[in-house]
């Protein structure tokens, strides 16, 4: 079902209209006006796939090899009046527009338009014989020919925002803001629907086997609007400020309703698996949220501050099932009449009580009550079961001390400390496709910093930090409805299975970072800058499955060098190290490593009076390595697939990038650009096909993106100052 | 001599206006005037085109609103060989310590509700000053630019300097977005500055379609985008903090055949169309992987109690 919802729609005609008239009558003082006029053209080389990644962004569209380029910088100035009025205007002829006009009388009130365009295209190529692609009624039409049969198909999405502001100082101490964006967003990204058989959430399988992948684009027609009011006012020692902020989401598409053939997929649907993949999905409902805030700050004395803020915020939905195309909802219920009010409170206290000490406290509390009513919206066989309730209580602290040693040493000594409370457990709900859940998690952290200038010269910073988290007894699944609270949970006659997974983000933590910050001129001409991290988690769960450990480590020299007064040299090496180390059960225990190299060299010079050059080249290699070695459980199947396919590939993406450009300056008011990029892309991916074999949806539809991409771009534009 | 004219009127306008300093200078020369007949255009870059420098905005500031009376800076003392430094400076060598640097800017922009939550926030606890980031002698302050503020918050994040240079990102390095899009680098109530008061309300901002909330939630989701995407950049499309299915089986129990990851195309592998099941380790691991049939992580607002129920986020 696709209606037209009523949102906020403009027209460029419009807006430069409006813009137009609100900066030219000034102009027509022009006293002192200050424009500036970009006009040019870009070229692009390559074929359209080789501008898959360079034209995720840029909004050039994929079958075209040309872009006008036109900005504009306009500002007029006239003290005499209190007037200043500024337009900027960038990417004018493309796709990815933006405009920025500010008119204010500083001091008094400022008014303020933005206007902008958001182009974010699909870097995929995508075959398929889908109709209406990109709609909220896809019909899929198998590729009988085969993969790579079918026609091309790409996908983007665009925002096209225009937001407005107004301030007002009422007088020197009070002062009124009022902000309005409405964004529309536009288009259709990669999405699917999928599904197996037999199943038991599916009884309409019957015992048939069956499944059926498919690649179906999300429709995107929706609009946001945003609006924030904000009343201050400032005191010689107390400042707060009154806030209303609301959020409005509406959406023109409420379902994804597929036309799915039974026959000639890749594996033919019996009628109960045909019937569910033409069921209809549900796509973002409407919703909306609001929030009050009091923020602000006093001044107990010129050394000790405290600042505070208080918020509560409502986010609701209830659209309507029915109208949405949904059916089969519990009797009685129209809509979820989800409602989830968050209350916030944040007091922090600075202190200087003498001047060699600095303290420092922080409390912060977030209560997230659900109040979305609770119903019978899940069935499994014959057993119901409703959804759930999914509230918090947070809680986080914070102290910090620090001392002055001398003016060139100082340290840091704190402890935070963060309680999560994530409620009971619904009881009327169940637990699907995890082993355990958990109630409360306590975190406890603690921290130094040395901070020291070691010579006029040489700074640095050397911080560790070390943090511990434990929690509640853990939650079991009652395989039914509810969950029962387990004291011991490696005892197998009341606890877990040894096969069980603990969620990270709720199981015992033991986190350790240590990091290193210096900044050295070993030379006027010369400065470098030195940056290291390493950090690890280790998780103590009571199954050897799941995320068991993660470390990090980072290392990057950034460097500046002066070869004279005109010219400069700049560049950095960073490298990073991620690895994870995690286990599935019956399976294998993967050592995931990912190493990610940057490294960039860049110059910038005058050439001559009238000549700035400048370039940089860039190099970035990332590579993932997933390392995996069988567990006790693993089968024989696992064992044999291992010792045949060698494990999985390594992933690897690199790009080096050559940026030029030379200014020339025609005269006072006129000057030339050129700007030559050339970006070898390489990415290495199984994800959608491995050694030419492409990951093949039922209906033959592939996904792929060309593994090696060349790109070069030339750009000439003629920048004219208006005198 | 734009520069030198603009700072003089600057000066003259305010010295009047300044109480303790305007009285200092009243008495003998013209304020920051003075400042000017040493320190001209060619000492300090124009900045007659900031906000700083529009004088007749009665809040601008002149020299010694920001450096002091400096009376022995203005006029030095006899007997003294060299000049005594202002009161107040901000550059690298002679500068005050961070927070005596903020509190000079903070004295007129505290006001601003922006900056309500300065005090004590990350960037203020590890002595990070205004000038730190903000350039004041300029006419354009690289940070205040869409096109040049990542080149000043990279000076010290630079891991995020990496993660953004990964192919899927948001479109930062494009210059369609910049860092104070998401962040609040003058404080905020939600953690790591987020411009709202958590991960998930600074994130619908842009994705509000993401709310909710769901008749069917995924917890993780409600509780913290963070758990599952990299907001800076990632190897991983959707800039996902691991590749699924291990980033799902970090929580949840697998349920396809055989417990090792291989890839169509690879010895040992059959074609996809040969296997009888779906969950196979084909379907598991290429494509959208789990969200091949699992597509509404972040939630579902299908309410059918007809099976298959949408419990399981398949539609």
């Amino acid at each position: 079902m696709n209606t037209s919802a009523p949102s906020f729609r403009f027209h460029r005609t419009v807006l430069a209209v409006a813009l137009c008239a609100a900066f030219m009558p000034a102009q027509a003082e022009s006293n002192p006006v200050e424009t500036s006029v970009s006009v040019g053209l870009g070229l692009v080389g390559g074929s359209s796939d080789d501008h898959a990644l360079f034209n995720q962004y840029n909004g050039l569209r994929k079958d075209r090899n040309a872009v006008g380029v036109l900005g504009l910088d306009y500002s007029l100035r006239k003290e005499d009046s209190s007037s200043w009025v500024q337009l900027q205007g960038s990417d004018l002829l493309g796709d990815t527009r933006e405009l920025h006009l500010v008119w204010k009388n500083p001091g008094s009130w400022k008014f303020s338009a933005d206007y902008g365009e958001l182009v974010r295209r699909d870097p995929n190529t995508i075959n398929t014989g889908l109709l209406d692609a990109g709609s909220t009624a896809p019909q899929v039409r198998p590729l009988t020919g085969g993969p790579g049969s079918g026609a091309d198909l790409d996908l983007s999405t665009k925002r096209t925002s225009l937001g407005l502001g107004f301030t007002k100082f009422i007088t020197p101490a009070l002062q009124f803001e009022l902000d309005l964006k409405s964004e529309n967003k536009d288009g259709s990204r990669l999405f699917g629907i999928g599904m197996n058989c037999p199943s038991v959430i599916a009884p309409t399988c019957g015992a048939n086997l069956g499944w059926a992948t498919l690649m179906l684009p999300e429709p995107i027609n929706a609009n946001h609007s945003q609006i924030e009011a904000r009343l201050s006012y400032a005191a010689e020692q107390f400042r707060f400020n009154l806030g209303y902020y609301g959020s409005f989401y509406r959406n023109s598409n409420d379902t994804l309703n597929p036309s799915v053939p039974a026959a000639s997929l890749s594996n033919p649907l019996n009628t109960g698996l045909q019937g569910i993949m033409n069921n209809p999905l549900a796509l973002a409902p409407d919703s909306q949220a609001h929030q009050l805030d009091l923020s602000g700050s006093y001044d107990f004395t010129g050394t000790t501050r405290a600042t505070f803020k208080l918020a509560r915020a409502t986010a609701t939905q209830n659209a309507d099932f029915a109208s949405a195309g949904l059916s089969g909802a519990p009797a009685g219920v129209t809509n979820l009449g989800a409602q989830v009010n968050t209350q916030l409170a944040k007091i922090g206290l600075t202190s200087r009580p003498i001047p060699k000490l600095s303290l420092l406290a922080d409390w912060r509390y977030e209560n997230k009550d659900d109040q979305t009513p609770i119903a019978l919206y899940n069935s499994e066989g014959t057993a119901s079961y409703t959804n759930h309730a999914l509230p918090s209580k947070k809680t986080h602290g914070k102290l910090q001390a620090s001392w002055q040693f001398s003016s060139d040493y100082r340290g840091t000594l704190g402890a935070d400390y963060e309680a999560i409370n994530h409620g009971v457990f619904t009881e009327s709900s169940a637990v699907s496709g995890i082993s355990a859940l958990r109630q409360k998690t306590e975190e406890t952290s603690v921290r130094a910093e040395l901070r020291r200038r070691l010579a006029d010269d040489l700074s640095g910073a050397i911080s560790v930090s070390s943090s511990r988290r434990d929690g509640s007894n853990w939650l079991k699944d009652n395989s039914g409805t509810g969950v029962t609270e387990v004291t011991n949970p490696a005892d197998s006659a009341v606890g877990f299975l040894p096969t069980a997974i603990f969620m990270p983000s709720l199981a015992d933590r033991k986190r350790d970072k240590v990091k290193l910050f210096a900044d050295w001129q070993p030379a006027e001409a010369l400065t470098l800058q030195f940056s290291a991290e390493t950090g690890k988690d280790k998780f103590k769960v009571p199954s050897a499955y799941g995320l068991q450990d993660t470390r990090m480590n980072q290392f990057s020299v950034d460097w500046g060098y002066a070869l004279s007064d005109n010219w400069g040299l700049n560049g950095y090496l960073a490298r990073s190290l991620q690895n994870l180390n995690q286990a599935r059960p019956a399976g294998a225990v993967m050592a995931f490593d990912n190493t990610n190299t940057g490294a960039s060299f860049g110059v910038t010079g005058k050439a001559s009076s009238k000549l700035n050059v400048g370039g940089s080249l860039s190099y970035v290699n990332d590579k993932s390595v997933y390392a995996q070695t069988l567990d006790a459980f693993a089968g024989a199947d696992s064992a044999a697939l291992l010792a045949t396919s060698g494990g999985l590939p390594d992933v690897v993406f690199r790009q080096t990038a050559l940026k030029l450009f030379g200014k020339y300056d025609l005269d006072k008011g006129a000057s030339v650009r050129l700007d030559v990029l050339h970006q070898r892309s390489s990415l290495d991916d199984w994800a959608w096909g491995y050694n030419g074999v492409p990951f093949t949806f039922s209906d033959g539809s592939t996904v792929m993106q060309k593994p090696a991409q060349n790109v070069s771009f030339i750009g000439v534009t003629y920048i004219y100052q208006l005198q | 001599m734009r520069i030198k004219s603009s700072l003089a009127i600057v000066g003259l306008c305010l010295v009047g206006l300044l109480g303790p300093f305007g009285s200092v200078w009243a008495a003998g020369e013209t304020g920051a005037a003075l400042c000017v007949t040493c320190h001209d255009e060619e000492d300090l870059p124009d900045m007659s085109k900031s906000a700083h420098g529009f004088s007749v905005d009665k809040r601008v500031p002149d020299c010694i609103t920001c450096h002091g009376a400096s009376p022995t800076h203005a006029k030095k003392p006899t007997g003294v060989s060299e000049r005594p430094r202002p009161d107040r400076l901000f550059i690298r060598k002679f500068a005050l310590p961070a927070n005596e640097r903020s509190a000079v800017c903070m004295t007129c922009h505290s006001k601003d509700p922006k900056r309500a939550l300065w005090a004590g926030s990350q960037h203020d606890g590890a002595d990070v000053a205004c000038n730190t980031c903000h350039k004041i002698h300029t006419n354009r302050d690289k940070v205040l630019s869409k096109a040049t503020q990542t080149d000043v918050c990279y000076t010290c994040h630079k891991q995020q300097r990496a993660q953004m240079n990964r192919p899927s990102h948001h479109p930062v390095p494009e210059g369609k977005m910049t860092c104070s899009d998401c962040h609040n680098p003058h404080g905020s109530a939600g953690p790591k500055l987020a411009k709202r008061d958590s991960i998930n309300a600074t994130c619908y901002t842009c994705h509000a379609e993401k709310r909710g909330p769901f008749v069917h939630q995924h917890e993780p989701v409600t509780e913290d985008c963070a758990n599952c995407h990299n907001a800076h950049g990632s190897t991983v499309p959707a800039m996902l903090t691991a590749r699924p299915p291990m980033l799902c089986q970090q929580c949840h129990t697998p349920h396809v055949a055989g417990g090792v990851g291989a890839v169509g195309g690879q010895n040992g592998v059959p074609g996809a169309g040969s296997f009888a099941t779906g969950k196979n380790v084909v379907n598991l691991w290429q494509g959208r992987s789990c969200l091949n049939c699992h597509t509404q992580v972040h939630g579902s607002n299908n309410p059918s109690t007809l099976n298959p129920t949408p419990q399981l986020m398949l539609r």
